[in-house]
């Protein structure tokens, strides 16, 4: 068991690292020059500024040196952006709020959603009901979701004035953080409950015909005891784990898409904004904070699944 | 009589910007958004009118007593710091403590460093290299406050200089690098407080500025919150609706918002032409097809500068004079090339059949963001119906200046460029963008190459004359800029004109529309 | 009614579908499963009519050069900042604060109306589809036949060869995809690689086709591992057969199902990705129409001229939406009895594109 644990965490920790130097090799290849001291210098510059330039944030010396500097930087929390020179990780903490309330809204939201239509659906298979959901959950798949979010923007925001167009408010104005959030949260959950609610249709309608479902109602258990007990606890196991490493994604800043239409100004627009002003050193946290937060969560899933069901620690 | 109510807190205005400063910190910044906050904070030796129109971009003394007296042939600046000036926390100010303030905008460094510090005050090169620990060209005397200042040649726009907010006095022995969420504390009727990244900043009302008493700098009314959001029809909707007080006069207001703006609020709505900026493609005289006097004629003939303000929501003052109006130099004269705002195609065509360069493959450099994007393209297939063989070629907004600023490696034959006032005097616009004795092989800024032996010569001799005699040379500028339009280096489609819009909460008569700043936070008054 | 005592229709004792069951008596002997799928597939007519939906959107943008020429007279990229008349009324096409025209609903004329630039907005959407489904198609192509080769080659040699490959798969896979498909967007658009510049569809292609190849790459991988294992493979290793020659001729036949079940989804994957790119900046770059470009331009002059968001957005998802329906009867056809495959290696496809 232990064995099992310390080699997830070794290749969690490799893992780590090769995405962070992919990120820096790409950059190094992206950016004129190599290096960022003209982007730095701006309009106006001259040899002199970026000469200085390059000496201080140390681009003359060999990449893999500037790489280990580059990496120490960022877990000492001494990272600072290209652009405005902030400190990367009091950027990132700037956005956290937006971004985790929109993972968490939407996560229950999705969840619950996708529990019970997913639910309905197998209960209900065939007939029409499960079309219909079957259905929504399609066209929920085949959305993009700028494109449903500039929607509910234009009909239920300019159009109707239901919902605020953009923007985030801190939590301590709570009427309004939740004002601004429920069209985010729709739009997020679109997607995910389409998904999930087919998965979970499919593992209910397999769980029915195992053999402990059958041993349960020769049991006598009623049909609602062989559902909750059985059925449903069976059958989202896999769900919850999914949620899990979709949640973890959506924090590191995973719904890029989703944030950038609704200006919620938090780790996904950060990521997407890093790229366009090419400011490494911002996108190498970001990216590695999101791999490891799924890394985290996917590891603790295995622990926890090989913890209850030996047959899967001995693979 | 009953008990007297509690005091109210001072209400806040609120504002909603488009895009994040670069920086609040002035030794670095080098932004307009940026600038529009630090010049009250940071005020310099010399600064600006609280003004519209064209007496805003008149200098006052700052915190020096008067203006600069210039001697020694112009490269010589003396002048004496205010008695009893403190700054935000209260530490006095001396007069070596400018000395600091202009090492640090050169050690961070400082994005206008390189064109108006280095190259300009004497020992600020072997300062800026490391040779030497200060900058020779400046001494002070801390007794009696006197600054004098040594240039390397004389340089007319010295005392704009001396008014940019990075060069806005703090204490000597901050720290010397960038300091982005508590920038050092400066001389001004403001200050940055609660500098959230990306997201937000307050600029609240400097309690010791008063008694300062510093005359022509106002102190201003109420405090201020700032939010970045990037959904700009939100924020235009969010003024509308008086759920926040200011709009970036710096974002483009959704035309099909403009109606609504119009019938429910045009009475807090200005669109006005600061006169400070040109929005121009370059025609690289040094490549073909514009190498040729006819063909860069031809462009600027049939341009038609409407349809370019139509993608820019009717924004654009169609123009073609490359000094903007709020420069003295902008000419008086008829343009050369037919009214702006129409496009002789025909006469444009014949002009292309007659250089020779029809069917010349032609690439046009354009950045990605709106409305430049959409006019480049139109610039493309523009340029494609007259007769060459034209290619539109979208770069990063982050990385296009640079890029077209590789002259050596690229020679970039036409592309998009604009230019934003640093100060009222031409030698910012000529001086960078296209004296031939400018050009870089990386890092360029003029971008067509320029190299006009005669308009070389003129900006070196007009550049040296200071800002407060521009008035005897206005006319020798303007017969230049002439020249430069006949000559057709430069294809100017317009002057922006930016929406001044407010809630209904701010008293509309007291705004100031600062021509350098925008707007000027000490104007806003709530009713 | 209940799980418990379903409907006939769906389930019986012997925890076959009736359907297969039913199907099973049917069937003699040489019928090949590839027929027995196509029968299957027959039945599903939801399914069917999908794939004939897509088959006419399809159709519809290869026939853009002829709405171009023949009936609209006007190219995708053909800006006018004039006037025409619209029932009878002189219009602007592009507004002196400039809002373009809504759709006319003239054939031929402006018929759903204006962009910015004063590009007919129906030419273009059919422009568009051509671009974005030939991204879409370029991309599959490139992750089906990557994706195929890394899971053969992992799967059967195993050992280092799947170790280095897995570990690299891993590396991409832990990027988030939008992410990495804007860095390597970006990284294309402002330096390139070799010939590949951002300004080509060729590039956008490739980025998208290459961030999905660990997704079909570790189900294949995970199948050929299985199938390594079985008798067929010793029979052919001992009969001397090369390893390129088994890969192709025993195990690549046995993963086929998987893989043509995959592409319909990967297609779908494809086009939407493209859009979220081009929305992000990162993707197709003007003046190329795309589906994703009309879009996002549309989203950036919200609240003028909405159509001009429905228009390729509608066209986009009724697009994807067909691929997707038609390749869940594919999938029910070719398997019926497949499980989505749920494990730790595969994750699921709502973080591919949000």
């Amino acid at each position: 068991m232990a064995r099992f644990v310390v080699r997830r965490l070794l290749v969690m920790v490799a893992m780590l690292f090769a995405i962070s130097l992919v990120t820096f090799l790409l950059f190094i290849v992206a950016l004129p020059n190599g290096n960022p001291a003209a982007l730095i210098a701006g309009r106006l510059a001259n040899p002199a500024e970026v000469h200085l330039i390059t000496v201080r944030y140390g681009f003359n010396k060999p990449i893999w040196v500037q790489y280990i500097k580059t990496i120490a930087n960022i877990f000492g929390g001494t990272a600072y952006s290209y652009q405005s020179y902030f400190n990367v990780d009091a950027e990132i903490e700037a956005g956290l709020p937006a971004t985790i309330s929109l993972a968490l809204g939407a996560g229950v939201i999705w969840l619950l959603t996708s529990i019970l239509f997913g639910t309905l659906a197998a209960i209900r298979a065939g007939r029409y009901t499960d079309r219909v959901l079957t259905v929504l959950s399609m066209i929920g798949v085949s959305m993009p979701p700028f494109f449903f979010g500039a929607i509910l923007i234009y009909y239920a925001g300019y159009k109707l004035g239901l919902i605020p167009l953009s923007g985030y408010v801190n939590i301590t104005n709570p009427a309004q953080w939740l004002w601004h959030l429920i069209a985010p949260w729709i739009t997020l959950s679109i997607l995910f409950v389409g998904i999930y609610s087919r998965i979970l249709r499919s593992t209910i309608l397999d769980t029915v015909n195992e053999d402990f479902v059958r041993t349960a109602k020769a049991k006598g258990l009623s049909q609602g005891q062989v559902l909750r007990r059985h059925i449903l606890r069976n059958s989202l196991v896999p769900i919850i784990s999914l949620w899990g490493l979709d949640l973890a994604q959506v924090i590191g800043g995973g719904a890029i898409l989703t944030e950038s239409v609704y200006s919620l100004h938090g780790v996904g627009y950060l990521a997407y904004q890093s790229v366009s002003h090419l400011d490494t050193v911002t996108l190498m946290s970001i990216v590695m904070l999101t791999a490891l937060a799924v890394v985290v969560l996917g590891a603790l899933t295995e622990i926890f699944y090989a913890f209850l069901d030996p047959r899967i620690r001995l693979q | 009589m009953g008990p007297r109510p509690p005091a109210r807190r001072s209400p806040r205005s609120r504002w909603c910007r488009g895009t994040y400063p670069q920086s609040l910190d002035p030794g670095l910044d080098y932004t307009t958004q940026g600038a529009e906050v630090n010049w009250l904070v940071y005020t310099g030796l010399t600064t600006y009118a609280h003004k519209s129109g064209a007496a805003g971009g008149g200098l006052i003394p700052g915190l020096g007593t008067a203006l600069p007296v210039i001697s020694n042939g112009g490269k010589t600046y003396t002048i004496t710091l205010r008695k009893g000036l403190v700054f935000s926390n209260g530490k006095p100010v001396v007069a070596s403590d400018f000395t600091y303030t202009v090492e640090r905008s050169l050690k961070i460094p400082w994005g206008g460093s390189g064109e108006f510090i280095e190259p300009v005050i004497a020992g600020a090169t072997a300062y800026a290299k490391g040779t030497a620990k200060t900058i020779s060209g400046i001494t002070t005397d801390n007794a009696t406050g006197k600054i004098v200042i040594h240039l390397t040649a004389a340089y007319g726009p010295f005392d704009n200089v001396l008014a940019f907010p990075s060069l806005g006095l703090i204490p000597a022995g901050f720290p010397m690098t960038v300091q982005a969420t508590s920038p050092p504390p400066g001389v001004g009727p403001y200050k940055v407080t609660d500098i959230v990244a990306n997201q937000s900043y307050d600029v609240v009302k400097n309690p010791l500025w008063a008694k300062e008493a510093i005359p022509g700098i106002p102190s201003g009314y109420d405090d201020v919150d700032v939010k970045v959001s990037s959904n700009i029809s939100a924020n235009t909707l969010a003024v509308l609706n008086n759920s926040a007080d200011v709009f970036d006069w710096a974002d483009t207001i959704p035309g099909s918002l403009l109606g609504q703006i119009q019938s429910q609020a045009a009475s807090r709505y200005h669109l006005i032409n600061l006169g400070g900026s040109t929005y121009y493609v370059f025609l690289n005289a040094s490549e073909k097809p514009f190498n040729n006097q006819l063909a860069r004629e031809a462009v600027v003939t049939g341009l038609d500068e409407d349809a370019m303000s139509r993608i820019g929501s009717g924004t654009l003052q169609p123009a073609c004079y490359f000094l903007p109006p709020a420069v003295p130099g902008h000419p008086t004269a008829p343009c050369p090339y037919g009214t702006p705002g129409t496009g002789n195609l025909a006469k444009a065509k014949a002009l292309v059949k007659q250089s020779g360069m029809a069917g010349q493959p032609v690439t046009v450099w354009s950045e990605t963001r709106a409305p430049r994007q959409q006019w480049m393209t139109y610039y493309t297939s523009y340029l494609t119906s007259i007769g060459f063989k034209a290619t539109q070629k979208v770069i990063a907004d982050a990385t296009y200046f640079t890029t077209i600023g590789e002259s050596k490696s690229l020679h970039p034959q036409t592309g998009f460029a604009d230019w934003n006032q640093d100060f009222p005097n031409p030698v910012d616009f000529y001086g960078v963008l296209l004296d031939g004795n400018s050009i870089l092989p990386t890092d360029n800024e003029n971008f067509g190459q320029t190299n006009d032996p005669h308009l070389n010569s003129v900006v070196t001799k007009l550049g040296a004359t200071p800002t407060t005699q521009l008035s005897s040379v206005v006319s020798q500028w303007q017969a230049l800029d002439e020249y430069t339009a006949k000559k057709a280096y430069v294809a100017v489609f317009g002057y922006q004109k930016f929406p001044f819009f407010t809630s209904d909460r701010i008293i509309q008569s007291k705004l100031v529309y600062q021509p350098i700043y925008g707007w000027d936070f000490t104007s806003f008054d709530l009713k | 009614m209940s799980l418990i005592d379903p409907a006939p229709a769906q389930l019986t004792d012997g925890g076959l579908p009736a359907e297969l069951i039913a199907e099973a008596a049917e069937v003699g002997p040489g019928v090949g499963p590839y027929q027995l799928a196509w029968r299957r597939m027959k039945r599903n007519r939801v399914s069917l009519a999908f794939g004939v939906l897509f088959l006419l959107i399809v159709l519809l943008c290869l026939l853009a050069p002829v709405y171009s020429h023949d009936i609209a007279h006007i190219g995708p990229d053909a800006e006018n900042y004039g006037t025409i008349k619209v029932g009878g009324k002189t219009e602007n096409i592009v507004s002196l604060i400039g809002i373009p025209i809504g759709p006319t609903w003239e054939l031929g004329h402006y018929f759903l109306g204006a962009d910015e630039n004063g590009r007919d907005v129906a030419v273009r959407l059919l422009y568009g589809g051509r671009n974005s489904l030939e991204i879409g198609a370029v991309a599959t192509l490139i992750t089906m036949v990557l994706a195929t080769i890394c899971g053969l080659l992992a799967g059967y040699f195993r050992g280092l060869t799947d170790g280095i490959i897995s570990r690299v798969l891993d590396v991409i896979w832990a990027y988030p995809a939008v992410l990495l498909g804007i860095v390597l967007g970006t990284v294309l658009e402002v330096h390139g690689l070799g010939p590949f510049h951002g300004t080509t569809l060729l590039s956008t292609a490739l980025v998208i086709g290459f961030v999905y190849i660990p997704y079909v790459a570790k189900p294949i991988r995970a199948q050929v591992l299985a199938l390594r294992e079985r008798e067929f493979v010793d029979a052919a290793r001992q009969q001397g057969l090369a390893h390129v020659r088994i890969m192709v001729s025993e195990i690549l036949p046995n993963v086929a199902s998987t893989i043509i079940v995959f592409i319909p989804l990967m297609l779908a994957n494809a086009i939407l990705t493209e859009a979220g790119l081009t929305y992000l900046g990162a993707g197709v770059q003007p003046p190329n129409p795309s589906w994703g470009t009309m879009i996002s331009q549309g989203i950036n002059n919200i609240p003028a001229a909405f159509s001009n968001v429905l228009v390729p957005g509608i066209m986009l998802v009724l697009a994807v939406l067909s691929i997707n329906v038609f390749g869940d009867g594919l999938r029910d056809a070719l398997d019926p009895r497949a499980k989505i495959r749920l494990g730790k290696d595969t994750a699921s496809v709502g973080e591919l594109s949000h």
